[in-house]
């Protein structure tokens, strides 16, 4: 059999024979299972997982009747700030609903964390109202928890990154404790406001990329605003495959945060109130396609198999097998979404 | 990539029905619960979901907006008002424009 | 005790950030005619790798890292005193200037890269965050080092290696100092297409790689 043209996860094309391709998903699944301690993909699913990367066609598709909806992070940054096109978010909204046949889209603020939106709430509201007047599909508002905005000089609390490092760790902890009480209120505050203002739900954004402290300041957060908004919709999305234990010892609900890996961190969300776990593996820049996609995709079928909450894969750049490149190849992408959705099955992307 | 995204597996936003089967999922119904609702609630098959053919009928009839909407078609806030009726749940922005307008 | 229980407990004693327990291992193993640096390198050496790669999968967090990099600095200075009181000098592996390129402020994977480092006997000059590349290579230059570390964690700001590499060049300094990048989204192919001496994909693999270029 010729070689089969497809990716690394920083890219580049790459033409890797058959076999090659096979023992990268038998090792991509077997690091998933031996690190979550999940099951491996079965034989059958590696099978068609390299079917789906060996398909000669450039695009792939999930099948008919299996399309699952899509959400976006980071929603009306992508067209008015990344690609740079003048124009305003109720504008990018509707361009998202009616020309990108987008299935929701989150209006967001481009300093995209809680504590920075406080000064500025007014105008959000402003612009959730106006763009909830125009528009049709579910607007969600979202943002980081972003705890590293806590920290000296940005924010009132030390800086564990600093104390860590010199060996001062009861130090590190409390500080991370002190900013998680600061973070649940501001995002309580934001997210009440914009939920008054009629957002269809509140998406946190990367939880987790300041580690476990994060986390738990965003379940607590959940909590509240569940229990005073309860037909509201909660999407968290997570910022790694596993929980980083930067404090170590934090919990919810009597359960250590750091070292949940997706099908755990699943249970704690939906614990919380969560109405949408995004689950997001990243993507190793110097693996194939077809490592990572098998990777990914064990992460994912058993968050999927122990939620009982829709599942969204991020498939972002860089996370969820896609290749970590500012322009990401569609074929690329394509194969990890028909992958996720038919062999994971994930509730959306 | 979110082309690519909706195009390979998305359900077509208001072209199909995918703004109404995430609705569903915001509630916490999983995908396949979210559709099989939907589709009750639109007296149609769940197949029809992603079909921008029959979906650009059914929502035309139903008046709940599509991509391109006519002169005297439902848009924005009004075809939010249906929406929320068909599918039997409160849509926020519903509530508030009604609060506002003193309903 | 056996070479080999001394190696079981110092790994022990790493895996438990256990400063005090992991001298009082290396102090038990002096007197009982155990060489210390190859109770280093055997048990305390593999211990703290073995703490990297549970680090690396979620099984041991931040603070843990942290306490076994201490503990393995604590063994290191015991190490280092027996060494010299044997009249030999001690022997410091090389320096190294290490930094998260201009336009990044990404530095929790820099900072644990310089903690592991620092356990092989290198001295780290840690330059911080967001360093421009020449400052990088006058600080080098400044305190003679053996070797240059960058990170990067965004695809937009990973180009400053390449900058590097050119100043570098420009400057005549290439063959003085080995170069090591690292970051999510380096690769192996992105350091041989811009002249890097190394590429380490983990923090483990950053100390091994730096180990092997300071030969």
């Amino acid at each position: 059999m010729a070689n089969i043209l497809t990716r690394y996860g920083d890219n580049y094309i790459a033409e890797l024979s058959e076999e090659d391709i096979r023992a990268d998903i038998d090792d991509g699944t077997a690091d998933a299972a031996d690190r979550a301690q999940i099951p491996e993909l079965t034989k059958d699913e590696k099978d068609y997982l390299f079917e789906i990367i060996a398909d000669p066609q450039k695009i792939v598709s999930v099948e008919r009747g299996k399309e699952v909806v899509v959400s976006f992070d980071a929603g009306t940054l992508k067209l008015t700030v990344r690609n740079g096109i003048s124009m305003d978010r109720s504008a990018a909204i509707l361009t998202q609903e009616r020309a990108l046949a987008s299935d929701s889209i989150e209006l967001c603020h481009v300093d995209y964390s809680y504590k920075p939106i406080k000064p500025i709430i007014a105008e959000e509201r402003q612009a959730m109202e106006q763009a909830q007047l125009l528009s049709v599909l579910p607007v969600l508002y979202g943002a980081m928890p972003n705890m590293g905005l806590y920290t000296k000089p940005d924010g009132p609390c030390d800086n564990w990154s600093e104390l860590l490092p010199a060996g001062r760790i009861p130090e590190a902890r409390a500080a991370q404790e002190e900013a998680i009480e600061h973070a649940i209120k501001d995002i309580v505050f934001v997210a009440s406001n914009m939920i008054e203002s009629g957002a269809d739900g509140i998406n946190f954004d990367t939880v987790g990329a300041s580690g476990d402290a994060d986390v738990k300041a965003s379940l607590e957060a959940v909590r509240i605003l569940k229990e005073k908004y309860p037909t509201t919709g909660f999407e968290v999305g997570m910022a790694g495959e596993f929980n980083l234990g930067m404090h170590g010892q934090l919990e919810f609900d009597g359960e250590i945060i750091a070292g949940l890996y997706p099908h755990q961190q699943v249970k704690m969300a939906e614990r919380a109130g969560v109405s949408i776990f995004g689950m997001a593996v990243n993507t190793n820049s110097s693996e194939s396609l077809a490592w990572n996609l098998a990777r990914v995709t064990t992460f994912a079928k058993a968050a999927v198999k122990a939620a009982s909450i829709p599942v969204h894969a991020n498939v972002g750049m860089g996370v969820g097998g896609i290749p970590l490149s500012v322009i990401p190849s569609c074929d690329a992408v394509s194969r990890v979404d028909k992958a996720l959705v038919e062999i994971a099955g994930v509730d959306g992307l | 990539m979110a082309v690519t995204h909706e195009s390979c597996a998305g359900m077509g936003g208001i072209r199909g029905a995918g703004d109404l089967v995430f609705r569903m999922e915001l509630q916490g119904y999983k995908i396949n619960d979210a559709k099989k609702y939907v589709a009750e609630k639109l007296n149609c098959p769940v197949e029809y979901l992603a079909d921008c053919a029959e979906m650009k009928d059914i929502r035309e009839s139903l008046n709940i907006s599509t991509t391109q909407p006519r002169p005297d078609a439902a848009v924005g806030i009004q075809a939010k008002f249906r929406i929320a009726e068909i599918l039997g749940i409160p849509v926020n922005s519903v509530e508030l424009f009604k609060k506002q307008a003193g309903f | 005790m056996t070479k080999e229980e001394y190696i079981k407990i110092a790994i022990d004693t790493m895996m438990k950030g256990d400063a005090d327990a992991a001298v009082a291992n290396m102090n038990a193993a002096i007197a009982d005619g155990i060489d210390p640096a190859e109770l280093l390198s055997e048990g305390y050496s593999a211990g703290i790798r073995e703490v990297g790669d549970q680090f690396g999968k979620g099984r041991m967090f931040l603070p843990e890292l942290m306490l076994a990099a201490d503990a393995m600095k604590a063994v290191s200075e015991v190490v280092n005193a027996e060494v010299e009181k044997a009249g030999k000098s001690v022997e410091k592996r090389g320096v190294m200037v290490l930094a998260t390129v201009q336009g990044d402020v990404h530095d929790i994977g820099k900072g644990i890269v310089a903690s592991l480092i620092k356990t092989q006997g290198i001295e780290v000059i840690d330059m911080g965050r967001d360093v421009p590349a020449q400052a990088i290579v006058d600080k080098a230059v400044e305190v003679d080092a053996d070797l240059i570390g960058t990170s990067a964690l965004l695809t937009t700001t990973m180009g400053e290696m390449k900058v590097l590499e050119e100043l570098l060049k420009e400057q005549d300094l290439k063959k003085k100092f080995k170069t090591l990048i690292g970051g999510a989204p380096v690769t192996e192919r992105f350091a041989k297409r811009i002249g890097a001496d190394a590429y380490g994909e983990d923090a483990s693999e950053a100390v091994e790689k730096a180990m092997a270029l300071l030969g």
